[in-house]
């Protein structure tokens, strides 16, 4: 198959991004960003490829020099948001047990058990 | 004989004790976002905003597994001591993490502090940018009555919070000067009762503060809150009065306040306008000529009647941001040459970035500061969210409108349907666009702003001045750290609670 190429014409940004590379997570959180200038539309290009599209809103008047600067940077935005949900994903157990010992006033401390060291040295779990 | 010490007696412990951890699985995650900073470098920050400035393309390495703990040994070691990955699935401290995190959010542990009483909405300015004032001689039509001063105490008694802030604001609060005194002596009779200590602050334009007045608010240690644009040339046009004196006038009040109740019980504000924008460093070395050592370059809100006067007040997001650099850039210098001064909004900010503890700013919070930290109860006995709140009902939006002194209990007001709504919008946490982002530790979620400035409450970050704002400003202060050492020692004397 052809590799497909991303391209800025005729007032339009088309970026391809391959479906088992960039979740739709990644895709509609990087593309929030472009509202304010751009109609924006996602669509299946083939099963395993999305078609993202780009077109100025009336008020942005962009210019053609500008229109690759905003290919460049929904390139590097599309990467940026997907190291971001990988994050995301990987981390959100922690991040929800991070945050359910922060408030839970003693109730789940215990679990799973931190280890506490003391600075003038005495064992705590002996407190 | 050499003097040998024992790991017990360590708080941390030696790199050395990670080798032989789970070498197989290499490292995992701990929850942290980025943003780029500059071309050539981004910041890390993790969940409690500890931060990194590293090279751009750092996170994607760290996702990667590409961080090789003895090629990298210096970053892997800073992304171990910084919570940004762990050995072991589940960090070894966890809770230390967790008290952390409890920590930065302790500004909800005692519900609200401040308690804004609009004592009158008379004064003898017309500032075009003020949302509510009046020039009136007509005080029972804008001069809180007694019986919601008594309700709004009441009210202010009942905050779970051991020690409460009265503020008084206007209109003119001297001009009501009885009633502040009723409130404060009410105020001062019923903390004792209720065990709790109060802070009062008056803010006013002094220009018609009398020495007997002093001499009260030396007695109840009352604190001052002025406003200081600039320049004669600035203030003046800015706050027009009759024989238009306002600066002198001020200027007269700062001297006589300092002889009355201490040089450091009188600070000042400045409002920036359309005309501030072309004076930044003027407005800084008026402030350094007045003897103060902080300024705050602080935006003009976007409420009430304020919107009503495009021509005057409605300035560009880039215009402010200019300004505020160029002023921010100008401290900094002052700074270096010897001189102390601290920008107010970026010492807000680095607190955040540099220590481990919260600040107490009503406008950059998640959850808001509004309610949780702040109420305002006006003149006419109407309970409301935020002092922006109010000026928005000035224009007849009375979208964040709690309740009534009179006819609502406390648990109406604050823990009542109307709160509900609003606790949807009001952390960054859960909001699109701020979710992700790097400098949400930093920030805050401001509903009102949304409300007022966009009409819905959750609002829209690619066109919100309050993102546009705050990004950028925040962005900045990380690139000027970067770039200069001797910058960031001088932002970390401001951000030192010991300055």
């Amino acid at each position: 198959m052809a590799e497909l190429k991303n391209y800025s014409k005729d007032g339009e940004i088309t970026v391809f991004a391959d479906a088992k590379l960039y979740s739709k997570e990644a895709i509609f959180k990087c593309l929030y960003w472009y509202g304010d200038k751009f109609h924006t539309n996602v669509s299946f290009h083939n099963q395993d490829t999305y078609k993202i599209t780009l077109i100025p809103i009336s008020t942005s008047q962009i210019s053609t020099n500008e229109m690759e600067l905003y290919l460049a940077k929904l390139e590097r935005d599309l990467v940026d948001f997907s190291v971001r949900q990988l994050v995301n994903q990987e981390t959100q157990a922690i991040r929800e047990l991070l945050i359910a010992k922060a408030f839970a006033n003693g109730e789940f401390d215990e679990i799973p058990v931190g280890e506490l060291t003391d600075p003038v040295g005495f064992n705590v779990k002996d407190l | 004989m050499e003097i040998q010490t024992t790991k017990k007696s360590r708080k941390f412990k030696d790199f050395a004790d990670f080798d032989n951890q789970r070498q197989d699985v290499g490292y995992f995650l701990l929850p942290f976002k980025f943003h780029r900073i500059t071309p050539e470098i981004e910041v890390l920050v993790n969940e409690v905003g500890d931060f990194l400035l590293v090279p751009n393309g750092t996170a994607y390495k760290i996702v990667k597994r590409e961080i090789d703990k003895e090629k990298n040994f210096d970053l892997y070691a800073d992304l171990i001591a910084n919570f940004f990955i762990s050995e072991s699935k589940v960090s070894p401290l966890i809770d230390v993490l967790a008290t952390r995190y409890r920590t930065k959010k302790s500004f909800l542990d005692d519900f609200t502090t401040l308690h804004i009483f609009v004592i009158t909405l008379r004064c003898e300015h017309t500032c075009h940018y003020c949302q509510v004032s009046r020039v009136t001689q007509d005080k029972t039509k804008y001069d809180m009555q007694e019986v919601h001063i008594d309700r709004g105490i009441e009210m202010m008694m009942k905050s779970p919070n051991p020690h409460v802030t009265m503020e008084f604001q206007g209109g003119e609060p001297l001009l009501a000067f009885d009633k502040v005194k009723y409130a404060v002596l009410k105020a001062y009779e019923e903390a004792e009762k209720y065990n709790k200590t109060i802070t009062f602050v008056i803010c006013t334009n002094l220009a018609v503060v009398e020495r007997e007045m002093l001499e009260f608010c030396k007695e109840y240690n009352i604190l001052i809150s002025t406003s200081l644009d600039g320049p004669d040339y600035v203030h003046n046009p800015n706050r027009p009065r009759p024989n238009k004196n306002s600066f002198e006038l001020v200027k007269k009040g700062i001297d006589l306040c300092r002889e009355v109740l201490g040089f450091d019980r009188v600070s000042a504000l400045m409002t920036t306008t359309n005309l501030s924008l072309q004076y930044p460093i003027e407005i800084i070395d008026t402030y350094i000529e007045f003897g103060f050592n902080s300024i705050f370059l602080r935006p003009i809100s976007p409420y009430g009647f304020a919107v009503h006067n495009e021509k005057k007040n409605k300035y560009e997001t880039d215009k402010f941001l200019e300004f505020y650099k160029k002023g921010l850039d100008y401290i900094i210098e002052l700074n270096l040459n010897g001189t102390y001064l601290v920008e107010d909004y970026a010492r807000i900010i680095l607190t955040k970035m540099l220590t481990p503890f919260p600040i107490g700013y009503v406008d950059l919070n998640s959850p808001a500061g509004l309610i949780n930290n702040a109420i305002v109860f006006n003149y006419n006995g109407k309970v409301y969210a935020s002092d922006e709140s109010r000026m928005l009902a000035e224009m007849k939006d009375e979208t964040f409108l709690l309740g009534d002194l009179t006819t609502n209990s406390y648990e109406d007001i604050f823990y009542g349907k109307k709160v509900q709504e609003i606790a949807q919008f009001w952390s960054n946490e859960s909001l699109a666009g701020c979710s992700d982002c790097a400098f949400q530790s930093y920030c805050g979620a401001d509903p009102v702003h949304n409300h007022a400035t966009q009409g819905s409450m959750y609002g829209y970050r690619p066109t919100s001045t309050f993102c546009q704002r705050n990004m950028e400003i925040i962005r900045y202060i990380f690139e000027r750290m970067y770039k200069d050492k001797s910058v960031e020692n001088i932002f970390r004397k401001w951000a030192s609670p010991k300055r």
